[in-house]
């Protein structure tokens, strides 16, 4: 039955495949090896294994084992370097595009001069690409046709990659349209701009060029550019970047040094007191801006030198690329661009670093050897071999710059845009790409050239500044003006430094990395008036949390009488106290509200907004701080918000005392060996975890030998009591049984006796019953099953009629093991995990309230879900470890809808005890009996051929949903997290559709005991026989245990109809239960004695055949339910009866 | 007997099969109605006493909500019950092992299922068997409430307790018949030991061997230890990489190998492009 559900579900795929990508494999014709997209054993016959090997051969071998460290890797390089590379019918698209653009250039018409001030015969709503601010400006400007134009970049290089691929065209300005001191106050750069509106103007008349818009290089607002893009349905293949420069050799480079003045301040603020010429401050980006547009046919020359000198290096590049992509580093301002990755294996290959033989994966793992071993920001490094003496020294641009690149002229960094923390941000990357391509358990390639790492879901905390016009007033607060003239007014990238290190400065060790995103290029039509700086999408700050430090209250800065009180007061304002610590010491200290680890986990962003305010004026509500949002549905108190751990840790240490009571009893007939708990809340990863509970014994009835309490038929259910499962291994010994059932009867007077010894040495009120103990403890209540090791041998074992003893495997003795023996282990091996991971918990809740909400409860079990969440833990590649319980959801989510389970085996490896021989035998056993196999396999140290957490579910379908669900979510969630123009509502992603489902059953919300869990919990509350106050420790009458209506009802709704439909339900305060017919429930089947099952007979002529009899059913979902169903919704529009 | 597909007024419904189908809803009120199957029981292999072949009704179709008690009184409309046996899928009556006190026995599955009805007059069947398809049995009604949803668990919850000192009573009780049975079983052994063993005059009595013969049963699993460990002896005491030939083996393989290595990397390439796994964006 589940075999041919398979099959079906992979022919329904395949042919879905086919349907999406038809033409391409045609064209690439299917590989034989492939069948239905699942990996098969590798069979080769004798004679092709054992045969000689050609020299050839055995070199090939021989390199993908040493270079790489699978040959696996090698081809997987050289696929992806086939995908990024452009095809010779795209380059050909090019080359004719840049041809006929070159030809319409030629034609640009000369026109008179005029004065630079005066636009008026720019016509046809052609804008100027230039925020023309301050107004006055001097200077004579005419159009003239280029004096010549060139291809400079990447696609002359040959390392252009797709996506996005742009190819750059310098356009030359005459010497006579410019004037030899045009590089003083923005002159060059404005005239610069002209030109390009003159040749916009010139090219919008011509039909070979489609859209026509404006951008900047690398957002630097003095560099305009014009993108074309061809016309027709190429339109959106390349874009043609246009760049005006001056012609070669126009202005002397030294007069742009990084400590030269080229904006004169009584220009820029309009005042008229003239300063001397010595005394205006510097304008170094201002400068490298201007030089950067004389040098790009210098560079290119450079470059092609060099790439032509190792084979290997366009590929090379082309893979450095990708890798910045993925993280984002690759655009905007100040990005590590293409350019700069070639620039550094230029620099790598002359400093003989590598050598011109090594292949592409080697220059990618050199060269993130060198960014990772590196600091720029502390020691530049140059390009410039004897640079005239005009050049300044590396100290020169140190003192101007944050991180120093020096071109090959000497003259220019290539890094001036590029802050310190961006560059921090680059190493971090390199050394952590380094660790997992080191790693042979980490599938590197997929890791780091494959996923990509937004910043949602790489940092643990973000935050973004939402109206940057505030910006203004920080760069006044912080007296930026020389700054602010150099950026020409752009007052976020003048503030953006500043606001960085401040940063830094406050939250120090609480941060292992702050990055920040890459302002996007922007983008305007050649219509319309170059956008406001304020205009681009707000800055996100990403902070990746030291765990031990983040979560701090305590800032405990230096003893009040030392030189650094004063710093540190100046820092935290009126924050800073002195405070008298326990070992003596009366220091200064600053110290954040935070009672819950919950509200502690938000310290930073306490901290941020007041640095913020204090010193940059930017007040608390331009700060959206996106660290805690997903928090809201796992929350447990009413008064005191928390998520859950400190309930947890009660709860735990609750059950170690307990755990102590119990080894300490004296008077059982045999000794205990282990206590070991199995429930969620002793790992810390309980959803909601189970609180001390003070009773209102008047809301209950009585029972009426015991005097336990027990619920009232009139009155709303009782609070539900979870049972907090706890297994108690007894000591083996001969006096056991070799019976099934006599093993039982003995466990049951075990639980007899300790239930005695704990009601009289502790006065516990207990309540011993077949199967289990239950004891009622500090408002909790935990149920003890005793164990005895080799009881699921013994189920195991059964004798022949010929007196052969036979072993078996069956259904029962695994059942046994997993409660006895296995789910205790993963519980206390999942608790070690929270001990060096704080917030392992928090995400295991996170995402056990997702699937919960999506009514995937049931198929993706809680020690499935938990193990799914350890495996981002222990294996985070390409990230690491969570550090918050957002990005480890989000990073849940990704793990679900990304996962080829098809093809691949979750090798989750706790405690560190599988190798890398390990993890190869796993993947071979799991190549080797795929179909056999539960359709999500994890597998873990101690179970590395079975999965027993997957192998009941979730079948293929519910796996399937799973998947899309949980993309689906993803998309929703993402976006919603960072765009402030969206509706911010993150339970979206917890409300599950019911649009696909065939009947709902309303359930009455007073007979639902955890109502109070739901997503959208409802207003009115039911009383429901606690008290506030304190909990006594012992005795009391026992509580209603275990008892929810809900649970009864469905495990009756599943015995009676699961073969017709499936049940959905969310255990955390749902109210209504989901019902899905099977697809193959209506199809009539003939009579038979054993399918006659809620059906009823249809008689045509002979035969008799039976169809479900939905009215009964559905009569039947009241009947069953009765005082807990409020109303069944059939939805027959899906169905008919 | 003829299919009569004509559905009359007080007319009974036989399908193919010999079954009559009867109509059972839960209250009065009820809109729905459960379509059950009756028909004489008749096995050939039956030997029970418990299902008289001419008093038994074989029933198909059991909504869960109807226990055993329920149907009893359902069907004593047509005549004095002697017992009814529920079951989740039909076969023949099976003895469970020894009797367990309530505390022990399994809960059930809480389906639909099929019932065995032993009647005490066989005339009884004839009267279910003609009773009409359009009155349907009524299975709760005033005068006998049946209880279902919440009602029903908070009654199963009340039920659930045990006394301590009952339960452990019913321990006692059955740990004391099973060190008797267990202790029968040791007494037959050694007596049938005994009868293997030599008289005076040397002779030995040899009996047809059945079960007991052997006092300690062999296990599958000790046989295949037992062989492991025979070739893993042998396997310790070879000599690894001594000969020249043993030597370009090793190295034959290594080569061998990697070859399989590289098939299987291949096919994995060739099912990643197929996927379009290598675009990374």
């Amino acid at each position: 039955m589940k075999a041919t559900a398979k099959e079906q579900m992979e022919q329904s795929e395949s042919s879905h495949d086919e349907e999406d990508e038809g033409p391409t494999r045609a064209k690439r014709g299917k590989p034989e090896v492939v069948q239905n997209g699942l990996l098969r054993p590798v069979t080769l016959s004798r004679g092709d294994l054992y045969k000689p090997p050609t020299a050839d051969e055995l070199n090939q071998l021989k390199e993908a084992e040493s270079l790489f460290h699978c040959s696996l890797l090698k081809m997987q390089m050289e696929e992806l370097l086939k995908e990024v590379s452009l095809s010779e019918r795209r380059k050909q698209l090019i080359d004719s595009f840049v041809q006929s653009v070159t030809e319409q250039l030629q034609t640009v018409p000369q026109t008179s001069d005029m004065e630079l001030s005066d636009l008026s015969w720019l016509s046809g709503g052609v804008k100027v690409p230039f925020v023309l601010v301050p107004k006055a400006a001097k200077g004579k400007f005419h159009m003239a046709p280029p004096i010549s134009v060139t291809i400079i970049g990447s696609y002359p290089l040959g390392t252009c990659t797709k996506p996005g691929i742009s190819v750059d065209l310098a356009v030359a300005i005459p010497a006579d349209v410019l004037h030899p001191k045009d590089a003083l106050n923005q002159r060059y750069p404005r005239k610069r701009a002209i030109y390009l509106a003159g040749l916009a103007q010139h090219l919008a008349a011509s039909p070979a060029i489609g859209a026509m818009r404006y951008s900047c290089l690398h957002g630097n607002r003095l560099r305009p550019i014009l993108l074309l893009s061809p016309p027709g349905k190429d339109s959106s293949s390349f874009t043609l970047r246009l760049h005006a420069c001056p012609p070669p050799g126009f202005f002397k480079p030294s007069r742009f040094h990084p400590q030269r003045n080229n904006i004169r301040t009584d220009w820029y603020t309009g005042l008229g007191s003239s300063q001397p010429a010595t005394s205006e401050p510097p304008t170094p980006h201002y400068n490298s801006s201007v030089l950067g547009d004389m040098l790009p046919s210098a560079h290119l020359q450079f470059l092609t030198a060099v790439s032509s000198q190792c084979a290997a290096f366009a590929e090379g590049v082309a893979l450095l690329k990708v890798w910045l992509r993925q993280r984002e580093l690759d655009q905007g301002v100040g990005c590590f661009s293409g350019f700069l990755g070639s620039m550094l294996l230029a620099y790598l290959l002359s400093c003989h670093r590598v050598s011109n033989t090594m292949t592409a994966y080697q220059l990618l793992r050199n060269s993130l050897h060198f960014l990772a071993f590196n600091d720029l920001t502390e020691n530049g490094i140059t390009l410039a071999k004897g640079p005239d003496s005009t050049a300044p020294s590396l100290a020169e641009f140190h003192t101007a710059f944050q991180v120093v690149f020096v071109d090959p002229s000497g003259h220019l960094n290539m890094c001036a845009d590029m802050t310190a923390c961006t560059y921090k941000q680059v190493q971090h990357e390199a050394s952590l790409s380094l660790q997992f391509w080191d790693d042979p358990t980490v599938d590197g390639f997929h890791a780091l050239l494959m996923t990509p790492k937004p910043m949602i879901r790489t940092s643990d905390h973000v935050f973004q500044l939402c109206e940057l016009v505030k910006l203004q007033c920080c760069c006044k607060k912080l007296n930026l003006l020389s700054e602010l003239m150099d950026h020409s007014g752009n007052y976020v990238l003048t503030a953006l430094p500043f606001i960085l290190s401040l940063l830094q400065r406050g939250l120090g060790q609480r941060v292992r990395l702050l990055t920040h995103s890459l302002t996007p290029d922007p983008e305007w039509p050649v219509e319309s008036d170059a956008p406001k700086h304020n205009t681009q999408p707000p800055l996100s700050f990403g902070l990746l949390l030291n765990p031990e430090q983040a979560a701090s209250v305590l800032e405990r800065g230096p003893p009040a009488d030392s030189p650094k009180a004063e710093e540190f007061r100046q820092l935290w304002g009126s924050r800073s106290e002195l405070r008298r610590f326990q070992d003596g010491d009366i220091t200064e200290a600053v110290v954040w509200e935070g009672e819950t680890t919950c509200q502690k986990r938000l310290v930073p962003r306490q901290l941020i907004t007041h640095l913020l305010q204090l010193h940059a004026d930017i007040p608390e509500s331009c700060v959206r701080y996106i660290g805690g949002m997903l928090d809201d549905v796992i929350k447990v108190g009413r008064e005191v918000c928390s998520t859950g751990e400190e309930e947890s840790l009660k709860v735990v240490q609750s059950y170690d005392d307990l755990s102590r009571k119990l080894w300490t009893l004296e008077g059982l007939p045999l000794s205990i060996t282990s206590v070991q708990g199995a429930h969620p809340a002793l790992r810390y990863t309980q959803v909601f975890p189970p609180v001390p509970l003070k009773l209102d014994y008047s809301f209950f009835d009585r029972e009426k030998l015991s005097r336990s309490l027990v619920p009232h038929e009139v009155k709303p259910c009782p609070v539900y009591i979870t049972p907090i499962q706890v297994i108690c291994h007894m000591e083996g010994s001969g006096k056991w049984p070799h019976d099934r059932v006599a093993i039982r009867h003995i466990k049951a007077a075990f639980h007899i006796s300790l239930g005695e010894l704990l009601t009289q040495h502790h006065h516990y009120t207990c309540q011993p019953s077949p199967t289990h103990l239950d004891v009622w403890k500090d408002g909790l209540v935990f149920r003890i099953q005793v164990a005895y090791h080799r009881e699921p041998q013994v189920l195991r074992e059964s004798v022949s009629p010929e007196g052969l003893l036979i072993v078996r495997d069956n259904a029962e003795a695994q059942a046994l093991e997993m409660a006895t023996m296995q789910r205790p282990l993963l519980t206390s091996t999942l608790h070690g995990l929270q001990q060096l991971h704080p917030c392992f918990g928090a995400v295991c809740r996170l995402a056990k309230r997702w699937l919960g909400a999506q009514l995937f409860s049931d198929d993706i079990t809680e020690d499935t879900a938990d193990l799914l969440v350890a495996s981002l833990f222990l294996q985070p590649a390409p990230f690491t470890p969570p550090g918050s319980p957002q990005v480890g959801f989000l990073r849940f989510l990704h793990l679900l809808s990304s996962f080829d389970w098809r093809n691949n085996p979750l090798v989750v490896n706790l405690n560190s005890q599988l190798t890398a021989a390990d993890y190869t035998e796993i993947k071979n056993d799991f190549i080797a009996s795929r179909e056999s196999l539960p359709v999500m396999f994890m597998a873990t140290p101690n179970d590395k051929k079975v999965s027993i957490w997957t192998k009941q579910a979730p079948t293929v379908q519910m796996l399937q949903r799973v998947v899309m669900v949980a993309a689906e979510s993803l998309k929703i969630l993402e976006p919603q997290l960072m765009d402030t123009s969206q509706i911010q509502d993150v339970r979206v992603v917890m409300r599950p559709p019911l649009d696909p489902y065939d009947v709902l059953i309303h359930l009455s919300p007073k007979q639902v005991p955890l109502l109070s869990q739901a997503v959208d919990p409802p207003h009115a509350t039911f009383s429901r026989g606690i008290l506030a106050g304190r909990v006594a420790n012992t005795g009391g009458a026992l509580p209603v245990i275990d008892f929810n209506p809900v649970t009864h009802y469905l495990a009756e709704l599943r015995d009676a109809f699961g073969d017709l439909a499936l049940f959905f339900y969310d255990p955390y305060g749902g109210t209504v239960i989901a019902v899905l017919w099977k697809p193959k429930a209506f199809t009539p089947l003939p009579f038979k004695t054993s399918q006659m099952v809620a059906r009823r007979v249809e008689v045509s002529g002979e035969e008799a055949h039976t169809v479900p009899n939905v009215e009964a059913i559905l009569e039947d979902f009241r009947v069953m339910g009765q005082g807990l169903v409020k109303s069944v919704e059939p939805r027959t529009e899906r169905w008919v009866v | 007997m003829a299919p009569s597909k004509t559905k009359h007024v007080n007319q009974a419904c036989v399908i193919p099969g010999g079954f009559t189908v009867l109509s059972l809803q839960f209250s009065t009120d009820s809109v729905a109605q459960h379509k059950i199957c009756v028909k004489e029981h008749r096995v050939r292999a039956e030997k029970t006493t418990q299902r008289p072949l001419d008093r038994t009704l074989f029933v198909l179709n059991i909504p869960p909500y109807c226990s055993e008690g329920v149907i009893k009184e359902l069907f004593s409309q047509f005549g004095p019950v002697q017992s009814v046996e529920l079951r989740e899928k039909p076969g023949s009556f099976e003895h469970s092992g020894p009797k367990l006190a309530k505390y022990f026995t399994p809960a059930q599955k809480q389906g639909f299922r099929v019932g065995y009805i032993v009647f005490q007059k066989a005339i009884s069947i004839t009267a279910v068997k003609s009773h009409p398809h359009d009155v349907p049995l009524v299975v709760s009604t005033e005068q006998r409430p049946v209880w279902t949803g919440l009602q029903k668990w908070i009654h199963q919850y009340k039920q659930s307790f045990a006394q301590p000192d009952k339960l452990q009573e019913a321990v006692d009780t059955f740990m004391q018949d099973y060190d008797k049975r267990k202790e029968e079983e040791a007494e037959r052994q050694k007596e049938q030991a005994e009868e293997q063993l030599e008289d005076e005059e040397g002779w030995v009595k040899v009996t047809r061997g059945k079960s007991g013969t052997k006092t300690r049963p062999h296990s599958e699993v000790s046989n295949q230890k037992a062989l492991q460990k025979e070739s893993r002896k042998r396997k310790r005491k070879e000599l690894m990489n001594f000969y020249t030939w043993q030597h370009r083996n090793t190295q034959k393989e290594h080569i061998a190998e990697l070859r399989k290595k590289f098939e299987e990397d291949k096919q994995r390439i060739a099912l990643l492009r197929a996927q379009r796994k290598f675009r990374p964006y």
